[in-house]
């Protein structure tokens, strides 16, 4: 990702700067090669392998797996997921950029302490907090209370095991994801950036939006890959915030491995996954390829 | 750094990485060994102490105080480790992750005894056995294991409906009362492959692990009428009922049970064991072929046995377990849901969810993704 590669200045700084860049890549290589290219070649092979009694993965060579991605089934349930990721991603950065930019631009001294209110009670294991936030949402959970309280809501409606339970749940789980970069690009802003719009007779309103927001699209980018590549894979808020029509390919998947074990299936739905998840991550990177291209011009 | 040192070429760099892939791969391999262990050859093993003992079980499974008990008893040490699931418990062990005692479902047993990865167990080592095969003969010769050769149950339980009689009255006892309009929208089901489609099954009059593909398409069908009953597939059954979010739910007996202690007014909940029939199932204890300290492990499954630990666990986790004397103190314990108590009958009518083949298991997945997924 263009935000976490070393610059290049560094890199021009000569030979022994170089050597001490290759000698750190090296356990960073050594760990993905051994634990994420390994283990999505084993993936790959287990697609086309088959299950012993014991539920024991074999490896060898039949389709069966592969075959029954033809099922409608997958294809729906793949599209559900695919519109819930977008949905949370847009929501995401609706409720992550007025975040970040006040923080970033008029938190002052309090700019630290408030990006670690944000990001430490995201430590809590996920579970957890997936768990905690099916209370607040259910029928006697305080959201509804209040809603019921100022004439929002009836007695018969519900968040919890709809798609709108599922969605604040993706929300809720990843936000974080959004607002981290885009405070880092807010952080980086240029801030006469903004006071040049202001002398060329730009309102508050023209100068966010031909100013702030271009300036800042990179952090964006970064936010929307980082929220769609989990909220698409994800199954810990179907399952506790959605009901029997807001099944996610990350649920299927786990049912594969673990009650059916029917670990080729599983696999082949893994890499169908991954396939979907590379277009979107293609798409980022000729994105933060054009913009580099613009401003080395 | 020393300028000797010379800086690794990028050729260098990705040798490195072929030969951890490498490596990893062979990992991998040897996580699935090319033969399969055979525990029969082995003796059985002698109840005696030779080694601390290393416990895998469900967490919150025994009552902590029999642990003590058995630590203080006999000077050694329970070292304890949780799975969520039996097919992550059979994964650990299939990586090679030494136990001294697991605690298989029926299913899970048969499979694992096939397999040849449980050791056998001499009854005469076990000065508790007559306890369980004296007085619940089923356990004597059980499906899942000839003889009780490899196996002791530990406990045993059934798959009813669980529901608010405050929010709605009484019900028929029937599986046909997840359809009641009384309860729409309301309803849950267990998230789990096998009760779902084996309580299809039991309303049409099918056998409960059908693989054949024709059953499994009515069972799709009939379950389809339910969907627009359903709130969704979950496995916290009792808490659903307890906040509210469910005023009927499919429900293990042991959970129902182990509800009581939480409910405030248990009055407001029934369970019902349904008369088209009800899935039985059982844990057990076993030992695995590569336990460090089977004899250990022996004493501890005997000590179990006793009476006062049996009540004890009864009393902690509300799972029945089949042992002469402790009948009363599950019945105590689930005055208020009488329909928990599984009798030697309940064993007999052998609703069991069994193994099928390779082909059958795949039919079944498929149905529970269209069950699912709808």
């Amino acid at each position: 990702m263009a935000l976490l590669r070393p610059s290049s200045r560094i890199r021009r700084r000569g030979t022994g700067g170089d050597r001490i860049w290759t000698w750190l890549m090296v356990p960073g290589t050594l760990w993905m090669t051994g634990f994420l290219i390994a283990s999505l070649v084993l993936v790959a092979v287990l697609a086309v392998g088959t299950t012993d009694d014991l539920g024991n993965p074999r490896f060898g060579f039949d389709l069966s797996g592969v075959r029954a991605l033809a099922d409608p089934a997958y294809s729906e349930v793949l599209a559900r997921s695919l519109g819930y990721a977008l949905l949370t991603c847009a929501i995401c950065l609706l409720i992550a950029y007025p975040v970040a930019y006040t923080i970033a631009l008029h938190a002052g001294r309090y700019k630290h302490a408030l990006i670690a209110a944000i990001v430490v009670p995201f430590f809590a294991n996920y579970l957890v907090r997936m768990y905690g936030w099916s209370v607040v949402l259910s029928d006697d959970g305080p959201v509804l209370r209040t809603l019921r309280a100022v004439g929002l809501a009836d007695g018969n409606t519900k968040i919890l095991n709809t798609g709108v339970g599922v969605v604040a749940g993706l929300v809720y789980g990843f936000v974080v994801f959004m607002i981290i970069p885009l405070y880092a690009a807010l952080e980086r802003l240029d801030v006469s950036l903004i006071e040049a719009g202001r002398d060329l007779y730009g309102g508050p309103v023209r100068t966010f939006f031909f100013v702030t927001l271009p300036a800042t699209r990179q952090g964006a980018a970064a936010g929307l890959v980082l929220v769609f590549l989990p909220a698409m894979g994800d199954f810990v808020s179907a399952q506790l915030m959605g009901g029997p029509d807001q099944i996610m390919i990350g649920n299927l998947i786990q049912d594969k491995f673990f009650q059916g074990q029917n670990w080729p299936l599983g696999s082949a739905l893994t890499m169908l996954l991954m396939l979907v998840l590379l277009i979107g991550m293609l798409g980022y990177l000729r994105r933060t390829r054009k913009d580099e291209a613009e401003a080395r011009r | 750094m020393s300028p000797e040192v010379p800086s690794p070429t990028r050729r260098a760099v990705l040798r490195t990485g072929a030969c951890a892939l490498l490596g990893a791969t062979a990992g991998g391999c040897g996580f699935m060994p090319a033969k399969t262990p055979d525990a029969q050859q082995l003796a059985p093993v002698r109840a005696r102490v030779d080694g601390d003992l290393v416990y895998f079980n469900w967490a919150d499974y025994v009552d902590p105080s029999v642990f003590k008990g058995f630590e203080k008893e006999y000077g050694v040490k329970v070292i304890q480790s949780n799975f969520d699931s039996m097919e992550g418990m059979v994964a650990k062990l299939n990586a090679g992750n030494r136990y001294d005692v697991v605690f298989p479902s029926a299913k899970w047993a048969q499979r694992l005894v096939h397999g040849g990865r449980l050791r056998r167990i001499d009854h005469t080592q076990l000065t508790n056995a007559h306890a369980i095969f004296g007085k619940y003969t089923y356990f004597a010769d059980p499906w899942y294991d000839p003889g009780s050769a490899h196996t002791v149950p530990f406990t045993a339980y059934k798959t009813g409906i669980g529901w608010r009689r405050d929010k709605i009255g009484e019900l028929t006892g029937s599986w046909r009362d997840l359809w009641s309009d009384k309860a729409r929208g309301k309803v849950f089901l267990l998230d789990d492959r096998d009760e779902v489609l084996g309580m299809g099954a039991l309303e049409l009059g099918l056998k409960v692990s059908t693989g054949n593909t024709g059953d499994l398409d009515r069972i799709t069908s009939l379950l389809g009428t339910l969907r627009p009953h359903l709130r969704g597939f979950s496995s916290d059954s009792y808490n659903n009922l307890l906040n509210g979010n469910a005023v009927m739910t499919q429900a293990w007996s042991g959970d129902m049970a182990a509800m009581l202690n939480q409910a405030k007014d248990p009055s407001v909940f029934g369970f019902e064991a349904p008369k088209e029939g009800t899935p039985i199932n059982s844990d057990c204890y076993a030992i695995p072929w590569n336990a460090p300290h089977p004899g250990t492990a022996m004493l501890f499954i005997d000590y179990m046995l006793r009476p006062e630990n049996v009540k004890k666990n009864i009393e902690y986790i509300g799972y029945p377990m089949p042992v002469a004397g402790t009948e009363k103190t599950y019945a105590d314990l689930v005055k208020p849901f009488p329909e928990c108590l599984v009798t030697e009958d309940d064993l007999r009518a052998g609703l069991f969810f069994r193994n099928g083949g390779r082909a059958a298991e795949d039919a079944r997945d498929t149905a529970w993704t269209h069950v699912k997924a709808g």
